[in-house]
């Protein structure tokens, strides 16, 4: 009730009515006064002056007042409106504290979740780094190659992986202390060169070498070294990252593999050789057979009397004949192995001796007999042709092998020997413990076609005698005082027995080994 | 037809042919000598009983190739090769290809005399057989269709009737034509009419 009138009051807040108020509430308060006077007709007249004076009194108090009032309602009314203007700049800076600071929290959400996303794509990279360093690790720590990194500006190794140590033999810790530790192992062979290559890696980076290293424990590996380079971010190479593998395995199957092919080069000629020895054979075999089929015809022409001169005349002029046709074979074949002989170069016997045991090896082994090897060095080279003194002595060591196989008994030794016998001439022995021969064989051992084997064609050692004469030589055999036969065959050295031999010839040793 | 016994020796070797010739004839054979396997074939000189005594080794058609030859026009003739050294796996193969024997230069004459009197044996063994079996084919030949089935009865040892009966013909008849057959085959007895007939079913329908 209270607060209505008091809205209606605020509603009328005209200055002017509030006065007119004032007034009318003085005039009635001072009319009531009079009038309760007037009622008493006493003094009505006689009270006129103070009526008018109270009135006046009244009036100027009710303007006074009024004018009070007014200048109060003027106050009142301008500091509503200072109030209501303060109240309104207040909600409006609030208002735009409220709309910056959401702002603000905006911002901050936004920004908070850019820190946030940031944070967890550092850890992710962080987490990415540690894989990938455990990876390299991995990787650097358990492959069988060695990894390196070198510092170009630090002049030295900076990593070097633990496959260092079983390849190398040689520790990791020791290589802070001496930086060159990989270089020393190198073989002293290899040496000068990798350090070559060391120099020119500093400078571009990059390397490719095959290099030996020899193991504190003596043993020799071959190394596959390589290395790339590893450029800063203005391009400049800084370090050089590289991969050392040990090849070792790989480079004996590839000397294996070598060897073999020239093993079955040198089966292939031998097989050559014994083609053409199969050859001859079927061509000594026709005249040889035309000589029994004559002979035994005049035999038993002879035996039933038919004695006529002039069939038996002509049948052994048939028999001359052919035995002058099988000579002609034996000289035929003789000549192809004098033509041969213009291969000749200077050579090592002991090579050729130790190239013969490397190829006669599995007959060798599987005769399970005692090879010695007692050979001269240095030794004079001789000018011979290798293929050819390679099958002589190839020969005479199966001939030696076989006569100590038909011998059960005793110790199965086998000799071979290598001497300078004079300035010129290097002498060869081959010594056996086989069966060896009686005197009567002895005179026949180097004829065409003489044989002790039941295989046998009875040609190697007259061919092989052959060979030799023909280079400059002798073959000749000694029976050994205890038991066996020794071979021997000599051959000149270049300089005396070959004095017209130009220099360039003597100097082309195409037998290397 | 001359039934000396000959040997054909081809060899391309003029000093071979000439010297085991010789030792041949010395020993009392009949030998013709041919340098190729052509030559031999071009002659036509094939006559029985004979053997050949053929190199492996020739130009030209081979000693091989010639035993192919005379095998697949059928004519059987004992093949001795002789072979040089080294030929040993071409004379196992000429051995399995039904040589009758090979021998390695040089030869010994006794064993390459027997080998070759061997193969003659043998040869004019087989000829025999052949001329027989020529002989009893010739005088089957002379039989009437009925006559044969009458002595292809009798040879599995049918009687006279079941056959009469099988044929349906009388046993009288029977009887007339197996007195046919014994007179065209100049067969004597019943084993004689047996033999022939076997004689003649071994033989190569040819």
């Amino acid at each position: 009730m209270a607060r209505l009138w008091f809205e209606g009051w605020r509603r009328c807040n005209s200055p002017a009515l509030l006065s007119l108020l004032y007034i009318v509430a003085s005039l009635l308060w001072l009319g009531a006064d009079h009038l309760f006077f007037l009622i008493g007709l006493s003094n009505v007249l006689s009270s006129l002056p103070s009526l008018f004076k109270n009135s006046i009194g009244v009036m100027v108090s009710g303007g006074l007042l009024y004018g009070l009032l007014l200048a109060h309602a003027r106050k009142a009314r301008r500091a509503r409106q200072m109030h209501e203007y303060v109240e309104d700049r207040l909600r409006g800076a609030r208002d735009e504290m409220e709309s910056r600071v959401q702002e603000r929290t905006a911002e901050l959400q936004t920004i908070n979740q850019t820190l946030k996303r940031q944070i967890a794509a550092r850890v992710q990279v962080e987490i990415a780094l540690r894989d990938s360093e455990e990876r390299f690790r991995q990787l650097a720590e358990h492959i069988r190659e060695v990894f390196w990194v070198y510092g170009i500006v630090e002049e030295r190794m900076i990593y070097i992986s633990p496959a260092y140590e079983e390849i190398w033999g040689r520790s990791v810790a020791n290589f802070h202390e001496r930086p060159f530790d990989w270089l020393e192992a190198v073989h002293p062979d290899d040496r000068s060169r990798i350090q070559v290559a060391h120099v020119a890696k500093s400078q571009s980076g990059h390397l490719e070498e095959e290099y030996r290293i020899v193991r504190p424990d003596g043993a020799v590996r071959w190394i596959w070294d390589r290395g790339f380079p590893v450029r800063d971010e203005t391009g400049h190479v800084y370090r050089i990252a590289g991969l050392a593998e040990d090849i070792t395995a790989r480079k004996l199957a590839d000397d294996q593999l070598r060897r073999q092919q020239a093993e079955l080069a040198r089966t292939s000629r031998l097989s050559l050789a014994v083609e053409l020895a199969s050859n001859l054979a079927h061509e000594l075999n026709q005249p040889l057979a035309a000589i029994v089929a004559y002979t035994q015809a005049c035999l038993t022409l002879l035996r039933q009397g038919k004695t006529d001169p002039r069939e038996i005349t002509t049948t052994f002029e048939e028999v001359v004949n052919q035995s002058l046709r099988a000579g002609e074979i034996i000289r035929h074949l003789r000549e192809l192995v004098r033509r041969h002989t213009t291969v000749q170069t200077v050579i090592d016997l002991n090579t050729v001796i130790h190239a013969v045991i490397s190829y006669a090896q599995l007959e060798l082994r599987q005769a399970k007999l005692d090879l010695k090897l007692e050979l001269a060095e240095p030794l004079p080279r001789v000018l011979a042709d290798d293929l050819q003194i390679q099958l002589v002595v190839l020969y005479l060591l199966r001939n030696a092998i076989e006569a100590m196989q038909e011998t059960d008994g005793g110790p199965h030794q086998l000799a071979i020997q290598t001497a300078l016998l004079n300035a010129n001439v290097v002498l060869v022995t081959i010594r056996d413990t086989g069966h060896g021969f009686s005197g009567e064989i002895a005179d026949r051992l180097f004829q065409p076609f003489f044989t002790t084997k039941p295989g046998g064609m009875g040609l190697g050692l007259s061919v092989s005698r052959s060979i030799i004469e023909a280079q400059g030589g002798q073959l000749w055999a000694t029976p050994n005082p205890d038991r066996g036969v020794s071979f021997h065959f000599t051959l000149p050295t270049p300089v005396t027995v070959y004095p017209s031999y130009s220099s360039h010839e003597l100097d082309s040793d195409r037998f290397s080994h | 037809m001359n039934s000396t016994p000959t040997v054909f020796l081809i060899d391309d070797d003029q000093a071979i042919r000439d010297a085991v010739g010789l030792l041949l004839r010395a020993n009392g054979l009949a030998v013709e000598s041919f340098a190729s396997a052509d030559d031999f074939l071009a002659s036509n000189a094939i006559r029985w009983p004979s053997c050949l005594l053929l190199d492996v080794r020739m130009p030209g058609m081979s000693g091989l190739d010639l035993q192919k030859h005379l095998q697949a026009r059928n004519q059987r003739i004992p093949i001795i090769f002789i072979t040089g050294h080294g030929d040993v796996p071409m004379a196992i193969r000429a051995m399995k290809a039904g040589a009758f024997d090979f021998v390695e230069k040089p030869f010994q004459a006794e064993i390459l005399l027997n080998r070759i009197r061997e193969a003659l044996v043998f040869d004019a063994h087989e000829r025999c057989r052949q001329a027989q079996r020529d002989e009893a084919a010739a005088r089957m030949a002379l039989l009437s269709p009925r006559e044969r089935e009458v002595l292809e009865r009798v040879a599995i040892g049918q009687y006279n009737k079941v056959i009469a009966a099988e044929l349906g013909i009388s046993i009288s008849t029977v009887e007339i034509h197996r007195k046919r057959v014994m007179e065209k085959l100049q067969a004597e007895s019943l084993s004689d009419l047996i033999r022939l007939q076997a004689l003649c079913d071994g033989d190569n329908p040819e």
